[in-house]
């Protein structure tokens, strides 16, 4: 008897969150994260860049913003002779079930993340949006080659599968193609 | 239970008489040089561009997200965010539950659920500087920090709430050696210690 | 006195103590006022220095700052604005933030002024910013060799 209450409790203390926890990558030491350069690199790689023709950087880059703001990311760096264009969205997938939750509205986003205590929009909480980041670098290849290599991370997580980038190119495309046609 | 009580209570008095005085931020310490050494290489190149765009894409090859770019100034900020789930707290606090059921830290009705830490935010913050006037060396010093969140807990009756966050400095020579020789590499440049 | 007159008594001043607390707290009129502590404050926190280009200016306090361990958390070169700020190790509870601003003082001087704050409290102690100077003059002279 003593010992089904006991079990029970277990059970009980290590399902106290149990299952949002699980969702986190788990290892020995969590500093090895800042090492790790992603998984199968060289498949993932071959996805993330494209080489294009030309040498025109300031037209790829704007191509690039444009296709930031087709994709409903917010362009927060921009460096043209560095050639770096990144920025993030939130993607509100977790709602609370209960429609309405008090601690949403307790966090100010204004703040500089490293010095608030919590941030509304990341964080341990099951209501706030997931995250994800996305940085596109322009590169000269060759004299007359650029070459373009989009990264991006989904919550806590890069993103691996080639499909996504795969989309992001097919709407570079299309914003490249929108330019000329323009006549720019 | 009373030693236990004693020690949490020397702890935190330990803590409160270790207290950094403002003035002490602003002075080097005897541990600065050996970080400033574990942090900086200098290569001989007058491209400052091409090192920060170099430096870009070795951040983007070990996956961070630049989020911060000032070119004038050399100054790169990039960050990325993972899980910072780590067996051993996971067993610590496993065996701590078990332990506090059965009655280990006084009284069975006692449940202690340690929180462990669930996501990590990885910086690094680079800045590129030239070395001499003419411009023909040039320094990079990164710094990667950390800050962790950590999840709920539980303490007697008292429920933890999750969220606590810290912050740490990667103090590793390792884990700069590594940037240094994937940034070397991608110049084409050897990554000479200061 | 019965039960029932009781739990009214009690009901309104809860509904009184209901009231008072949704009462924003209002704002002092001299909110936004500079005060005398901050005027005082401003000799101690600025220096100039013979520096003619704005940007060595701030890359030396960059430098400087990151020799003192310093996180740096923005730059912006038009505005010439340095902001950096550190943790107190292991322990994170005490935070100092700095706000670095380099601006043209007269033909080949620059003026510099930073802004200490120690957990959320302005630093008076004039040691703390003449320690911050004296690092920040090392790392100028050590970028014009």
């Amino acid at each position: 008897m003593r010992g089904a209450a006991l079990l029970a409790l277990m059970a009980g203390a290590l399902s106290v969150g149990c299952a949002y926890e699980w969702r986190h990558q788990i290892q020995w030491d969590s500093r090895d994260q800042i090492w790790r350069a992603e998984g199968s690199q060289v498949k993932v790689r071959a996805a993330q860049s494209r080489v294009f023709d030309g040498s025109d950087r300031l037209r790829m880059l704007e191509a690039v913003v444009h296709t930031f703001q087709d994709l409903g990311f917010q362009v927060e760096v921009l460096d043209e002779e560095l050639g770096i264009v990144s920025g993030k969205k939130f993607v509100g997938v977790e709602k609370v079930s209960l429609g309405f939750d008090p601690y949403y509205y307790l966090y100010d986003e204004e703040d500089l993340v490293v010095f608030t205590k919590a941030f509304r929009s990341w964080g341990p909480f099951w209501h706030r949006s997931n995250l994800v980041r996305l940085t596109v670098t322009v590169r000269a290849r060759n004299a007359s080659q650029q070459i373009v290599r989009a990264s991006a991370q989904f919550y806590l997580t890069p993103i691996e599968d080639p499909e996504p980038y795969q989309d992001f190119f097919r709407t570079l495309d299309q914003a490249l193609f929108a330019a000329r046609a323009l006549g720019e | 239970m009373r030693a236990a009580a004693g020690l949490v209570a020397l702890s935190l008095l330990a803590g409160c008489a270790a207290r950094e005085k403002p003035q002490d931020f602003f002075q080097l310490t005897e541990e600065s040089p050996r970080h400033k050494a574990a942090q900086t290489r200098y290569f001989e190149t007058s491209g400052e561009t091409e090192l920060l765009s170099a430096s870009a894409a070795v951040l983007q090859d070990l996956g961070f997200q630049i989020t911060e770019s000032v070119r004038e100034v050399g100054f790169l900020r990039a960050s990325k965010e993972r899980g910072a789930r780590e067996y051993g707290q996971e067993i610590a606090r496993f065996f701590t539950a078990l332990l506090s059921t059965v009655g280990f830290f006084g009284g069975a009705n006692t449940l202690v659920v340690l929180p462990v830490d669930l996501h990590q935010q990885i910086n690094a913050a680079l800045v590129a500087r030239p070395l001499d006037e003419a411009g023909s060396r040039h320094e990079v010093r990164i710094l990667f920090y950390r800050l962790v969140w950590r999840s709920g807990g539980q303490s007697g009756d008292q429920s933890i709430p999750p969220g606590e966050q810290r912050m740490e400095m990667i103090r590793d020579p390792k884990i700069y050696q590594q940037f240094f020789a994937r940034l070397s590499k991608a110049v084409f440049l050897e990554a000479h210690k200061i | 006195m019965s039960p029932r007159s009781g739990a009214r008594r009690l009901a309104i001043m809860a509904l009184a103590l209901a009231v008072v607390a949704c009462a924003t707290p209002e704002p002092a009129p001299d909110l936004l006022a500079p005060t005398d502590e901050q005027m005082k404050l401003r000799n101690l926190q600025t220096r100039s220095f013979d520096v003619s280009d704005r940007n060595q200016a701030m890359r030396a306090v960059i430098a400087a700052l990151q020799d003192l361990g310093f996180i740096i958390e923005r730059a912006n070169e038009s505005l010439g604005l340095v902001t950096a700020a550190r943790f107190a190790e292991p322990r994170y509870f005490d935070v100092v933030g700095v706000t670095v601003t380099v601006r043209p003082e007269s033909e080949g001087r620059m003026l510099i002024r930073a802004n200490a704050i120690y957990n959320n409290e302005p630093v008076t102690d004039p040691q703390v910013y003449q320690n911050f100077f004296a690092t920040l003059e090392r790392s100028l002279f050590i970028g014009r060799n």
